[in-house]
């Protein structure tokens, strides 16, 4: 496995309810990116579709693997690069059922995907009215190090990525469709979940405006010690490169060894609390 | 509980809200933010719908001067129609003074369409009309401004723009399908007092910001008047119960009677409808205005 890899956060604005053209600009940007050298170029969530669909995901909702997965499996080989997208999951077993993932793929194919856990469904998000949740925290061995993936609304749950660090992620990768009023939890919560894990952790957020919902960009990519190593815009589509060194990781766990402290057994206590309050 | 005991009152968690003093300050705003946030949204809504322009209402008042300004600031001022359309029972020279002024700083074009023989058209083709009836008579004018505007927008090709602000919208002190008819309305989620922040801010004459509101349906109509209250004291009360506080609770730190907050809340409540348009029995698959969920992708 490589100790240091070039990430790019692919901040992007999508064309809403068109998966073709938005396959395109991530064919695009990913050969950008592969320009600057980036082994890894992750786009938002949702990216494939927009985020602002509504009752369009039924009709745009695809199973994995499916044509758009096939198209960006293809994107990713011919350039040699791993790459992380969000999109409507149609469910391969009901055909009726429909998730909010985020897939990685590789140069190689197809590596895995998650199921959004958390799905926002109050103030103006409505997706618990279109999505399962998902069951199943996601980390991936790769070439390129051990991937965990999350989407958005997950940053709240500090659970998640716990569970996917200690399934062996070091780098955290969170795709988001977050809109402006929301800017100052993000901004805060990404600086936590990378520090209380001792991991690195990409968050690649929208942009552009979406039936009133300005998504305020602004993605990053955090160290374990909680320094911004790199930042794109706000609100303006940006591509952004960064290296990061996964040596830097245990230096910092050696420091504030927030993993060696675990105490597995409050987890319990959670458990007990949570399906009671 | 221990640790929140040692939380300052203002943060401490009360049921699923949080404790909010209702001060003025709780209305501030980033100002820049603000701004830069309406002249992207309506930037955005331009480039995505084709539209050549936008045209809108200019009374010279603080509202439609505002959206005004935001447009031109948005996609220039070249690409923005203000348009004056007084009539003889409310018309005051000042006014479109204000709106000329307004124009000018902000280098949009105007045009002036004098209404008075439209209306006395309607009023003489209403079979029961009848004049004393000023409600009626008054929404007539803002139904009648809303035609001139959108016959403007298909000519031209562009989209009208409203100058609606929270604080009328939420009273419902609108005309439903009048002076609220627009394809966007930018400045609909801040409340009248941060309008006027945002005026200022953006260098709307003083005159124009501290000039009393008036929806100009009948003569020496005030809007404070006919809301009975002031929107320092109204905009508070909204805040709060937009963020579910309890009448009794606003009562108390405004330290006002709990039946001008029930006034408020009820006066909010009763207006649903002239937000919510087209509705309709439930009785298929899919229904206009309840469970068709589309984007509003193509405008």
């Amino acid at each position: 496995m490589e100790e240091k890899i070039k990430i790019a956060l692919a901040q992007m604005c999508c064309k809403r309810e068109d998966k073709k053209e938005n396959t395109r600009r991530i064919e695009e940007i990913t050969i950008k990116a592969k320009k600057q050298a980036a082994d890894l170029v992750i786009f938002p969530e949702l990216s494939l579709t927009g985020y602002v669909v509504r009752d369009q995901l039924y009709e745009l909702a695809e199973t994995i693997p499916g044509p758009s997965t096939k198209r960006i499996e293809d994107v990713a080989e011919k350039n040699g690069v791993h790459i992380v997208f969000g999109m409507p999951e149609l469910s391969q077993k009901t055909q009726a059922t429909i998730f909010n993932t985020a897939v990685l793929v590789g140069p190689q194919g197809f590596i895995g995907k998650y199921r959004k856990m958390y799905l926002p469904t109050h103030s103006i998000f409505e997706e618990k009215r279109y999505f399962r949740p998902g069951y199943r925290a996601a980390a991936f061995d790769t070439a390129i190090g051990n991937i965990g993936l999350s989407i958005c609304y997950d940053l709240y749950f500090p659970e998640v990525y716990r569970l996917i660090r200690l399934k062996g992620a070091q780098l955290l990768v969170c795709i988001s469709a977050s809109p402006a009023v929301r800017r100052t939890y993000f901004e805060i919560l990404t600086l936590a979940r990378a520090v209380e894990n001792s991991a690195f952790l990409a968050y690649v957020n929208l942009v552009g405006v979406e039936d009133g919902l300005q998504f305020w960009g602004g993605s990053r990519l955090i160290g374990p010690n909680g320094k911004i190593l790199l930042k794109a815009k706000y609100d303006e589509e940006q591509l952004v490169t960064g290296e990061i060194d996964y040596g830097d990781i245990k230096p910092i766990e050696t420091f504030i060894p927030t993993l060696k402290d675990l105490r597995p057994e409050l987890f319990d206590e959670l458990k007990k609390h949570a399906e009671n309050f | 509980m221990f640790v929140l005991k040692y939380l300052p009152t203002t943060i401490k968690r009360e049921g699923v809200g949080v404790r909010l003093k209702l001060k003025t300050s709780v209305l501030d705003l980033d100002l820049p933010e603000t701004e830069r946030r309406i002249e992207r949204f309506i930037r955005d809504y331009i480039e995505n719908s084709g539209a050549k322009g936008i045209v809108l209402g200019l009374s010279g008042g603080i509202d439609s001067s505002t959206v005004a300004a935001l447009s031109a600031l948005a996609v220039g001022g070249r690409n923005v129609l203000g348009l004056m359309l007084p009539e003889k029972e409310t018309y005051n020279p000042k006014d479109i003074e204000h709106a000329k002024l307004v124009a000018e700083k902000f280098g949009l074009s105007t045009e002036l369409c004098d209404i008075t023989l439209v209306l006395e058209e309607f009023y003489k083709s209403i079979p029961v009309f009848d004049l004393s009836e000023k409600v009626g008579k008054g929404n007539i004018k803002a139904r009648t401004r809303m035609i001139f505007l959108y016959y403007y927008a298909n000519k031209f090709k562009v989209i009208v723009c409203g100058s609606s602000d929270k604080s009328e919208t939420m009273m419902g002190y609108f005309t439903k399908w009048g002076d609220v008819a627009a394809d966007i309305s930018p400045i609909m989620d801040l409340y009248k007092t941060q309008v006027r922040k945002l005026a200022q801010h953006l260098g709307i004459p003083k005159e124009i910001v501290t000039k009393p509101a008036t929806p100009a349906l009948w003569p020496n109509q005030l809007a404070e008047v006919e809301l009975g209250i002031e929107y320092e004291m109204l905009d508070l009360i909204l805040y709060g119960l937009e963020r579910f506080m309890k009448p009794e609770e606003i009562a108390r730190q405004l330290d006002v009677d709990k039946m001008i907050i029930e006034k408020v809340k009820n006066r909010w409540l009763s207006s649903e409808h002239k937000r919510r348009m087209l509705l309709t029995a439930k009785l298929g698959y899919r229904t206009v205005g309840m469970d068709f969920r589309l984007p509003r992708a193509s405008y």
